[in-house]
């Protein structure tokens, strides 16, 4: 019922700002205030980002005011027991949620107060998903897949690229076969080839190993951290795994909607030690049955 | 659990619309047609109660094989009844009879259908939709449920009364003076007398002549004089009410002890003989039943298979919950309840709308055909047994939908955790052979029908005699409708197996057009090839039988314009409407008019038979001028000089006839014919007793005057004298001819064989020149019915059509058609046909978009993840759209592939198996199944919006996060 109750709300809320913002992104240079990063060349910025679902006594803030920028070429992974914000932070950074207030501007475009077309161009062009779980089009080879959002766009096909994300994600005698012919740290690597075939300003991975076993989930970490250090390629990604997260080249903590920590190149005991303090390391979804509609 | 399945059925109701629809259009025509049927046997029964209401019937014993009458129509003698005809029997019986103890009369009705035409009050003819217009024989006392409303019975020719409706759809009245054509020519008759009886007729116009009148009407159109089929009987036993069967039964014995020996009659109750009719046309109703039945069957497999899915999408939707219910110790079966409950509530209410639906258009048609001038009176109300199977048929079917999502349910295990993995599918190779089996069964079964047809009479059509033998006993009907059967099986058997190929192939062009959305769409198709296939079946079967009819209907235009093309070389036809008679003054008329150069007519002959005894045949023979073959039409020659022989008196025969009786060119053959001429003696005798009977008047009355001058009273003495002087001028002005006897003499002549033709349209007929002919029949017994028309060269032949049409204007019913009309007079009585055949593709196609939407809406709920995930890696709304759209119409146009496929083989295997009636040319028409594919796709695309809409409602996020 819980859900259920924050679906609505969620749609509700989506209903209102899209209502309220009308049209097209502003290509425009974001003061940089606020972000706690040396660099300069940010790919993707969120200003005074807040999400709240609901309204009055049962109103939820999702994210609080939230300031932060994701430098070109690095990988960010973001941190936080379940309920901190740190999914709906990401959903907002990709466009796949609207914020009740703030700014999320990716590659210079507001993304936040884009159309339903505008936004299916960020997909196309800035934007590549990994998500969890269901990552493939089951009726398409691998190959396929792949090549999926490059054939979407209709833009045109670079094979010198392809091979070399290939044989990186060793998937050379794996191509012609049907995700379900694949093992789950297979089609988690054909989902890493598909995001980073199309060379977009920033992907975007939510608990990409969250599924996987710990060797699965070491090969997929391994070549998102090569793609970044050797294609410059940046990287947001949603974990909860601490050695997930000590891959990333920053690490940030989200609690109760806000970023409550920045690390940069943390080791392993450094994120152990913060979850130490921060407490329950307990998702949601791995313990929730409910009653369907 | 019930009270959560009902709670669960209100909060559904939205999606089971469309089930419900389905249902609803499925026992709507179940119950239609019962309806319907039940409708038109009410109909008959009253109709044949109040029409042929006798008591006792007598007629010939033996049974014979043909219908006797040369008038039957070629081709259709098989086909058009299951009524059995006797021997007839002699006139003179009514004398035996009458004298019956308990016979109150005994009469012969003459009746004649569709050789009169009524003109209406404002000089048109009256037009009917098909239903024919009688002149029966009535006088007092003829027809026992017909009462007089107004005026009396019909005493000449020159008057007539009419029955009730007749008289509406005329607009004529007692006293109104109008036209009746008789097959003779037009006549101003007089209205006498208006009549109604207790049913409706159905829309047939009926005209009461006097029974004289009837009976030279009914001798000059069978060529049989002296003897009828039936002589009917009222009893004076219930007081001038209808007998009792038991009282039928007593009289019936009695009149058949009276009848003598070696009549060659019987006598029969009035029950037997109605019932005997009323089966005989119902068998020939009976066709419609299953015709609507198809359509049923069609409409409640869609239904049950939309139920199937929408069941699907709930239980799938709502397995959480039944985990949960399951978790706190609900068991499977209480489960299974709470979606069967959920089923039943559909059914029921499905079948409700349904039992009201299939009423409603029971009394649409009803209406629409009292509009079109057939009112009906039989009562179109559903019975209990028919609302209760239509209940019966929604409530299961809706079960059988239901069952396996209720099972899956039930099944759900107590924590389950939900993933996307559908369920690899059975493989479909089994299906694929069984169903190729099949159809290579049906397509044997129609090999074996066309040889069946090819070999004709004569010849053996396998060389297996098993087979042969087989083939004499069930004709060529059986292998037919047994091979479609297993056809149309088959392909839906084998249709899943078809998914992957057809899939790849059809796919092949919007996968090149729209590289990703149609490759997509395409793989989607064959995820779920039963699914897929069995959505496809509903569009399959209603093309199926459009496109094989279509293929029929063009066959027969097309071979109709053949002839014409080919064969005709006049350039004017003309025929009458109603008898088939035309009168010679309108030959005259038209000889006479400007412009004309030369006029052809065809004379039948009849009653003509062939051989001699056991071995006689019949045969509709007809008189032609020696020129036919040079001058109208073209003659396509099996063997010996048509031309010739016609010239030379000899007999040219067509293909049909020459097999059936195994006659060559050269070889002699008895004709039998007839001739009516006058029996001088018996003429002689009505003479003398006429003459006597007025002689006697005359001397009573003038004894009469004599007596009154006696007594004193002159003027009333006068008057006697005035009287008698009158009666004798009445007969010295008598007509002679209503004095005259006639007798038939039976003729035969030994006739060579000359040549042997296979035009269609002379393929069953015998021809001879007049010459031979008239020594054949007289002017009594052969009649025109068939004029060519040539002009004179340079003619205009538009101007001369003109002419025509106003020479022949005064006789009411001659048609003139030029060779266009003569070929679209055929065509535009297949088009009637085909636009009865176009509302039955729109009500499949309706039921097929159904069908669609409802798959699609199960595919789309299936694939929420992953419509989901491709919206988030850039699939714009149009895109997934388009994907749709392809699926649907890809499903669409394999249906309709399918079906055209199969359509044009069965209407190709019928042309052939009737090549020898007449459908020689075989023509497919490419336009109108060009145009079903077409639509096809447009099918698709309209099918795919709603679930398109309901995919793109869910937005990316939670199309992503749903698990």
């Amino acid at each position: 019922m819980a859900r259920h109750s924050v679906k609505s709300v969620r749609a509700a809320a989506r209903r209102t700002t899209r209502t309220a913002s009308s049209s097209g992104a502003i290509v425009s240079p974001v003061p940089m205030s606020g972000s706690p990063s040396p660099a300069t060349d940010v790919v993707a910025r969120a200003i005074d980002l807040t999400k709240t679902y609901g309204e009055r006594d049962s109103r939820v803030v999702a994210l609080d005011h939230v300031d932060v920028g994701f430098v070109r070429g690095e990988m960010t992974a973001i941190m936080g027991p379940s309920g901190s914000g740190k999914s709906t932070l990401m959903h907002c950074m990709a466009g796949l949620d609207r914020p009740t207030s703030g700014k999320v501007v990716v590659e210079g475009l507001e993304v936040s107060s884009m159309s339903q077309r505008e936004l299916t161009r960020l997909r196309r062009e800035q934007i590549g998903f990994i998500f969890q779980s269901f990552n493939l089009v089951p009726t398409l080879t691998a190959e396929e897949n792949i090549l999926l959002p490059l054939q979407i766009a209709k833009r045109p096909i670079d094979r010198e690229w392809f091979d070399r994300v290939v044989d990186v994600v060793g998937l050379r005698p794996r191509l012609t076969h049907r995700p379900s012919q694949l093992s789950g740290g297979q089609q988690q690597r054909v989902a890493c080839a598909r995001a980073i075939m199309a060379r977009p300003a920033v992907i975007f991975a939510d608990e990409p190993t969250g599924n996987l076993d710990s060797r699965s989930s070491r090969e997929v970490l391994g070549f998102l951290k090569d793609s970044v250090r050797e294609y410059g390629q940046t990287i947001v990604m949603v974990t909860h795994d601490p050695r997930a997260a000590s891959y990333a080249d920053r690490v940030l903590v989200l609690a109760d909607g806000r970023i409550t920590r920045d690390l940069r190149h943390p080791s392993y005991e450094e994120i152990l030690e913060v979850f130490a303090t921060e407490g329950d390391e307990d998702d949601s979804r791995d313990s929730h049955v409910e009653a369907g509609a | 659990m019930i009270r959560i399945g009902l709670r669960d059925a209100r909060a559904h109701f939205p999606r089971f619309v469309m089930s419900i629809i389905a249902i609803a259009l499925g026992v709507s025509f179940v119950v239609g047609s019962f309806c319907f049927r039940e409708m038109m046997n009410d109909q008959v029964d009253q109709m044949l109660g109040s029409n042929t209401d006798h008591d006792v019937y007598v007629r010939g014993t033996t049974e014979k094989k043909d219908d006797a009458s040369g008038t039957a129509s070629t081709g259709s003698s098989g086909s058009s009844s299951s009524l059995r005809t006797y021997n007839d029997v002699d006139d003179s019986l009514v004398d035996d009879v009458a004298g019956v103890e308990g016979v109150k009369t005994a009469e012969i009705v003459y009746s004649t259908s569709g050789s009169l035409v009524l003109a209406r009050k404002d000089g048109n003819a009256v037009s009917t939709m098909g239903s024919p217009t009688m002149g029966i024989g009535l006088a007092k006392g003829t027809w026992r449920s017909a009462h007089l409303t107004r005026g009396r019975w019909a005493r000449n020719d020159g008057e007539i009364a009419l029955h009730a409706f007749a008289a509406k759809t005329a607009g004529l009245g007692v006293g109104d003076v109008t036209k009746l054509v008789y097959p003779s020519g037009p006549k101003d008759v007089r209205v006498v007398g208006v009549f109604d009886t207790d049913s409706s007729q159905a829309g047939a116009i009926i005209i009461g002549l006097a029974p004289s009148v009837a009976k030279s009407l009914v001798q000059e159109q069978t060529g049989e004089i002296g003897t009828t089929q039936y002589i009917g009987v009222y009893g004076s036993g219930n007081k001038g009410a209808p007998l009792t069967h038991a009282q039928q039964e007593e009289l019936a014995a009695r009149v058949r002890r009276a009848l003598p020996k070696g009549s060659k009659a019987t006598a029969i109750t009035g029950d037997q003989l109605r019932d005997e009719y009323s089966q005989a046309i119902k068998d020939q109703l009976g066709f419609i039943q299953p015709l609507i039945l198809i359509f049923a069957v069609i409409a409640l497999f869609v239904g049950s298979f939309i139920i199937a899915n929408t069941f699907s999408m709930i239980v799938r939707e709502s397995m959480r919950g039944y985990a949960l219910l399951r978790s706190v110790g609900t068991s499977p079966a209480q489960v299974f309840s709470t979606v069967i409950v959920q089923a039943l509530m559909l059914g029921l209410v499905g079948s409700a709308a349904g039992i009201g639906l299939g009423w409603g258009m029971v009394r649409l048609i009803v209406a629409g055909m009292a509009r079109m001038g057939t009112p009906m009176s039989g009562t179109a109300t559903p019975g209990a047994t028919d609302m209760l199977a239509g209940l019966a048929v929604g409530v299961l079917v809706t079960f059988a939908g239901a069952a396996l999502p209720a099972r899956r349910a039930a099944m759900a295990p107590p924590i389950q955790a939900m993933n996307e993995t559908v369920n690899p599918e059975r493989p479909v190779a089994p299906r694929g052979i069984a169903g190729a089996a099949m159809i290579a069964l049906g397509v044997v079964s129609w090999m074996f029908c066309v040889a069946i047809a090819a070999a004709g009479d004569d010849g053996d059509p396998t060389p297996v005699a098993f087979l042969n033998d087989l083939a004499s006993r069930l004709g060529v009907g059986w292998p037919l409708g047994v091979g479609a059967g297993l056809i149309v099986v088959g392909v839906i058997t084998l249709a899943p197996a078809l998914v992957g190929p057809t899939g790849a192939v059809l796919g092949w062009l919007p996968s090149h057009v729209f590289p990703v959305t149609g490759r997509l769409a395409v793989r989607n198709l064959s995820r779920q090839k039963r699914r897929t296939a069995n959505t496809a079946a509903a569009l399959f079967v209603g093309v199926a039988i459009v496109s094989c009819l279509g293929v029929v209907a063009s066959s027969a235009k097309s071979s109709v314009a053949g002839i014409v093309d080919t064969g005709l070389k006049s350039d004017f036809t003309a025929m009458s409407a109603s008898s088939g008679r035309i009168p010679d003054e309108a030959i005259t008329a038209i000889e006479k008019t400007r412009g004309v150069d030369s006029v052809s007519r065809s004379r039948m002959l009849m009653g003509v038979t062939y051989g001699s005894g056991k071995d006689k045949a019949q045969a509709m023979t007809f008189a032609e001028q020696p020129s036919l073959f040079r001058r109208v039409f073209a003659p396509v020659e099996n063997s010996g000089d048509a031309d010739r022989a016609l010239r030379d008196g000899e007999l040219v025969v067509g293909l049909t006839v020459a097999q059936d009786n195994g006659w060559k060119v050269g070889d002699t053959v008895r004709v039998n014919g007839r001739r009516v001429v006058v029996d001088e003696e018996a003429t002689a005798k009505a003479r003398a007793d006429y003459q006597a009977r007025v002689r006697s008047e005359v001397a009573g009355l003038q004894a009469e005057a004599q007596r009154l001058a006696a007594g004193g009273d002159a003027a009333g003495a006068q008057t006697k004298l005035r009287e008698a002087q009158r009666t004798a001028d009445d007969a010295s002005n008598v007509d002679p001819s209503t004095l005259v006897r006639t007798k038939t003499e039976t003729t035969h002549r030994q006739v060579r064989v000359g040549a042997i033709i296979e035009n269609s349209v002379y393929r069953s007929m015998v021809l001879m020149n007049d010459d031979l002919a008239e020594r054949i029949a007289n002017e009594y017994t052969m009649f025109t019915i068939m004029l060519f028309v040539n002009a004179r060269d340079g003619a205009d032949l538009t101007a001369l059509k003109t002419r025509l049409v106003n020479a022949v204007k005064p006789f009411y019913v001659i048609t003139v058609q030029d060779r266009d009309e003569f070929k679209s007079s055929m065509s535009s009585m297949v088009d009637q046909i085909l636009i009865i055949l176009y509302a039955l593709l729109a009500l499949s196609i309706v039921i097929a978009v159904f069908g669609i939407v409802n798959t699609l809406a199960l595919s789309v709920s299936e694939r929420t993840r992953e419509i989901g995930l491709l919206r988030a890696i850039g699939t714009s709304r149009g895109q997934v759209r388009g994907m749709l759209a392809i699926e649907a119409s890809l499903i669409a146009v394999l249906g309709t592939l399918l079906g055209v496929v199969v359509g044009v083989g069965a209407g190709a295997v019928i042309q052939r198996v009737y090549e020898s009636n007449g459908l020689e040319r075989l023509a497919v028409p490419w336009g109108q199944l060009g145009l079903f594919l077409a639509l096809s796709v447009l099918v698709g695309v309209v099918a795919a919006l709603p679930p398109a809409r309901r995919a793109l409602k869910v937005p990316v996020l939670d199309a992503v996060a749903t698990d």
